[in-house]
């Protein structure tokens, strides 16, 4: 059962110590805070989105004279009507850990020294413009975030890909949002959910595919836990690769073997076809079928490169894929039983039953990221689930500004902030908005993430300036990238709020804002964006990543298309961004209403959201009598895809004989760079462990909190076993959280992507254990 | 402190738990073995009874929550608290969870306390916010510092009934909080009975306006 007595004693004479005090002193306070002097115990309460994941929940941040001291949930926001997580509650925390970031400071004889900020971004422009000359445009680079806001892409991509001149932009999202991109444009042509969260109060039946939402988006879990507390005969069905919270809260768990979700969705199809469930009308109205190539690699070297080629075919082709994903055959793919397979089908396909999936990291971080995306919009598009309230195939964001910055700003290599750089018509619009000359924008994609750090370690790429993310800690297989970015000749630039294991390979690092400190746009996983004001001051010469942009664009003589003052940048931003997307299908909402509410949908057309998207009820951008219109694609159909089951790129063997998965857990977010300065958090979850199947366990004999070796062809890291903890994985199979520094289990990981979103795989690698 | 404390614990426990079973036989047993029965209609079951019954049941509260507790689990007013005692990390039966105990009470003899009582059980996602504290250290220092928590009382006449000092989100149910043995002593209260609580108690909030209000009259040009 775990129970610490020791610790329980430990807290019982504390809070016993705690109340003789009291009683010792009455009137007196033992808060467990420090009190603010001076301060009047008056609060004003201002609205922001939460700093954290892609849910977007409303907060509202506590200020008391210029330092945020509170949060409550914000119950105007429709995402989280008023409740939050334990990572929101105490997120003002993240704000004032003692080792923040304030000045900037630049490598001098192999030191680093603290300069005055305008110093530091001199040097930044002037290597810049140094490695422009010595080795071309592309070997200059910029590496962001989906938690950069909406403006900070912006300009980013205004200065790299309108300015410069070079495609190889990024951000971390290629390694958390790629597959559910490439996934959407395959299926719908046009990127982002068609439902909304309200989806989860009309669904009857919640799959969700290899996704532990009690920890990854607490909040919309709990929402769902409430919906079926209220309608009785709501079902969960948490279909899975290990047993988690999410597991403990469901009607049934349903565990399938790493990699053959894809077979099991196959066979889902085919059961549903086979019974009769196809919603025959809406398949003959509003789909096509087509088929892409096969035994497409995994991207592990250098260089790789992989075009799909679609081509169309029959229903009865189509059935004739699917005889090969028989319940009984995918039984001995899957280790999911052939009856179980039948029983999922029988819930997609009951016609009377709404049915809502969600994914997020199970299906995106997959070598086949893209084709399972397509294979569960196929189980959807089969049973004309979609697009209705609680019918909805729906792709979760794990960044607050995943959407917002790098999906729809477009923060990737091939993107532009409308379209994508190969086509003429989306580089002319770009380079008239941006009034950048049109020969500026280069229609070639350059880097993807993954091949930008290889360039960097290839001496390709020799500047990076990196913002708002910690890929020393989250690229896969970093041995060789850390040393890549460490070798003579690499300028890397970081800005960020706390030291990570990133501004130690920097030569400068630039004192971020963080999040409140300065005013910006989110926008979250349901098409939702989010503007918050400035809160709170930036502590020393912190500065807001977009106004480092700035600041460096206008010393490379960018001063006409970066014109706007310190005070009013954020709306004159938004204004010209918005001009991208003057159209029915993507019309954002001015600055004046996002100011006001808590997040804005869009569509935002005649002052309206658009909470159903290809349903012409609710979308104005559908054509009116079309039933749906699928107007991504251009005879408005949705394609249905047959990919077939591939294994992962390296599957378990007799030496290597675990599986590898690793993710997240609810205390942390990500790399545990914010909150990890957050004591309740830190506390709660001090450092990171492997979970370890009790048989397994016994076998290695190893006990609970004993050292087990992790070893991959890769890399090795030593850390406590974890038996029966928070999750437990299969025999087979070891799970470790990677927000821990001091445990860089991205060293033992493997580099291999999906060919088509060029997406890492985070959760299927080879590794064997030692006790140690 | 710690093995005082040890020792303590293992005597309350074992007390508790000899009550219990004496309980179960009180009927049947008398008091002092030498003196007749039955005299003063029975009187001697009132001192058997005190002495077989935990103090805490006495008294209808252990008294042992107060506001220094209360707020040594918080990092600011309203937060949510932490979970003060070990809880198993992996729920493995459904009857085990934090809804057992804190959903409506009552006493536990593991923890040899009252178990507060939830005001939003309708939540049961509850590590959703509850985190326990599985180490004392931090991973650096942090200047956090917030308001002080709200003043207790501050009525404005000579026996009115004092205002919220507290915003009523996650906290809609007064009851939980003040009313039952497991109560914070300090914000206990006797007439829980009578219900309708804002009837007499009104919110007093700490919230600073956004701007200072004007009649529209006043309002500039007008």
């Amino acid at each position: 059962m775990g129970f610490n007595r020791r610790a329980f004693i430990k807290s019982a004479a504390a809070t016993s110590a705690m109340a003789s005090a009291a009683s010792l002193f009455p009137g007196v306070s033992f808060a467990g805070w420090k009190k603010l002097e001076g301060a009047t115990g008056m609060i004003s309460w201002q609205k922001a989105p939460c700093r954290f994941c892609g849910t977007g929940c409303g907060v509202l941040v506590g200020v008391s004279g210029d330092r945020a001291v509170a949060v409550k949930g914000d119950p105007n926001c429709s995402v989280n009507k008023g409740l939050c997580c334990v990572k929101g509650y105490h997120s003002v925390q993240a704000l004032y850990g003692r080792d923040r970031i304030t000045k900037a400071k630049v490598r001098k004889k192999g030191k680093m020294v603290e300069v005055p900020i305008s110093e530091a971004l001199d040097l930044v422009a002037a290597k810049i413009k140094e490695t422009v000359a010595r080795h071309g445009k592309d070997s200059v680079a910029m590496y962001g975030s989906g938690q950069w806001t909406i403006p900070d892409g912006y300009v980013a991509s205004k200065l790299f890909k309108g300015c410069l001149g070079t495609n190889n932009l990024e951000a971390n999202a290629r390694l958390c949002m790629a597959s559910a991109v490439t996934g959407f444009m395959t299926t719908f042509g046009i990127d982002e959910p068609m439902g909304c969260y309200e989806d989860i109060e009309h669904a009857d039946v919640f799959v969700t595919w290899g996704n532990n939402m009690a920890e990854m988006h607490p909040v919309l879990f709990s929402r769902m836990l409430a919906a079926r507390k209220r309608k009785k005969d709501v079902v969960i069905i948490d279909f899975a690769t290990r047993s988690t919270r999410s597991s403990q809260a469901a009607d049934k768990s349903i565990l399938f073997k790493p990699s053959t979700d894809l077979a099991v969705a196959n066979a889902i199809c085919y059961e549903i076809i086979r019974n009769g469930w196809v919603n025959e009308s809406f398949v003959k109205k509003h789909t096509t079928f087509h088929k892409g190539k096969t035994d497409i690699g995994y991207g592990t070297e250098d260089h790789f490169a992989f075009k799909d080629k679609a081509e169309d075919m029959s229903f009865a082709e189509y059935k004739k894929f699917l005889g090969d994903y028989t319940p009984e055959k995918v039984e001995k793919i899957s280790g999911v039983s052939a009856r179980d397979i039948r029983y999922l089908a029988s819930l997609y396909g009951d016609p009377t039953k709404k049915v809502t999936s969600f994914w997020c990291m199970g299906m995106n971080q997959h070598v086949r990221g893209t084709w399972i995306n397509n294979l569960v919009y196929n189980i959807h598009l089969l049973t004309g689930k979609i697009s209705t309230p609680g019918n909805s195939p729906f792709s979760l964001t794990g960044q607050p500004s995943a959407c917002g910055t790098v999906r729809e700003v477009g923060t990737l290599t091939h993107k532009l902030p409308h379209g994508v750089v190969m086509n003429e018509k989306d580089r002319q619009m770009a380079a008239k908005i941006w009034e950048v000359p049109l020969a500026n924008i280069d229609p070639k994609p350059t880097y993807h993430t993954v091949e930008m750090f290889r360039a960097l370690d290839r001496g390709d790429i020799r500047f990076m300036w990196i913002q708002v993310t910690n890929p020393m800690v989250t690229i896969p297989n970093l041995n060789r990238y850390r040393d890549g970015a460490l070798k003579d000749d690499r300028f890397i630039v970081v800005s960020d709020v706390y030291p990570t294991p990133t501004t130690d390979v920097a030569d400068v690092i630039l004192p971020a804002a963080l999040w409140i400190e300065q005013e910006g746009l989110f926008g979250n996983s349901e098409r939702r964006t989010q503007h918050f004001d400035q809160i709170v001051p930036p502590p020393g010469e912190a500065m807001s990543d977009t106004w480092q942009i700035i600041e460096v664009a206008r010393r490379l003589g960018f001063k006409k298309q970066f014109p706007w003052s310190e005070e009013e940048y954020i709306g004159k931003i938004w204004a010209e961004y918005r001009r991208f997307h003057d159209n029915p299908k993507h019309n954002m909402a001015p600055y004046k209403v996002l100011k006001e509410r808590a997040g804005v949908q869009w569509p935002f057309v005649d002052g309206r959201e658009t909470r159903w998207r290809f349903n012409p009820k609710y979308d104005p951008a559908c054509k009116p009598g079309t039933g749906f219109d699928f107007y991504g694609k251009k005879d408005g159909k949705a394609w249905i895809w047959a990919r077939p089951y591939e294994p992962a790129a390296e599957s378990p063997d007799a030496e290597y004989n675990f599986w590898l998965n690793t993710g997240r857990v609810i205390e942390h977010w990500h790399t545990g760079s914010m909150t990890r300065r957050v004591p309740v958090l830190h506390q709660a979850m001090p450092e990171s462990y492997v979970e370890i199947n009790p048989e397994d366990a016994v076998d290695l004999g190893v006990v609970n909190g004993e050292k087990v070796k992790i070893i991959s062809r890769r890399g090795a890291v030593t850390m406590k076993a974890s038996i029966n903890g928070r999750g437990v994985p299969p025999r087979g199979m070891v799970f470790v959280p990677f927000f821990d520094e001091a445990y860089l289990i991205n060293e033992v990981t493997l580099d291999a992507f999906c060919p088509i979103s060029k997406q890492p795989d985070y959760k299927k690698c080879a590794v064997r254990l030692e006790k140690a | 402190m710690i093995n005082a404390d040890k020792s303590l614990g293992k005597v309350v426990f074992g007390f508790a738990a000899l009550c219990l079973a004496g309980l179960l036989v009180a009927r049947s047993s008398g008091a002092a073995p030498d003196i007749p029965r039955d005299f003063d209609s029975g009187g001697e079951k009132i001192f058997t009874r005190h002495n077989e019954t935990p103090p805490a049941a006495l008294g209808g509260t252990d008294g042992r929550r107060t506001l220094n507790t209360y707020y040594a689990l918080r990092q600011y007013p309203g937060s949510p608290p932490r979970v003060p005692h070990p809880v198993p990390v992996f729920f493995r039966d459904e009857n085990r969870d934090c809804l057992a105990c804190h959903g409506r009470g009552g006493y536990d003899a593991e923890q040899d306390a009252y178990a507060p009582v939830t005001p939003h059980p309708e939540n049961e996602n509850c590590f959703q916010c509850h985190v326990p504290q599985r180490t004392e250290m931090t991973f650096g220092a942090n200047n956090w510092q917030s308001v002080n928590p709200p003043k207790l009382g501050r009525l404005q006449l000579a026996g009115a009934p004092p205002p919220i000092p507290h915003g009523l989100q996650l906290r809609e149910d007064c009851l939980a909080c003040h009313a039952g043995p497991a109560a914070v002593a300090e914000i206990r209260v006797e007439h829980g009975s009578r219900s309708n609580c804002r009837q007499c108690h009104v919110p007093m909030l700490s919230t600073e306006l956004p701007k200072k209000f004007r009649r529209p009259a006043e309002e500039p040009g007008q």
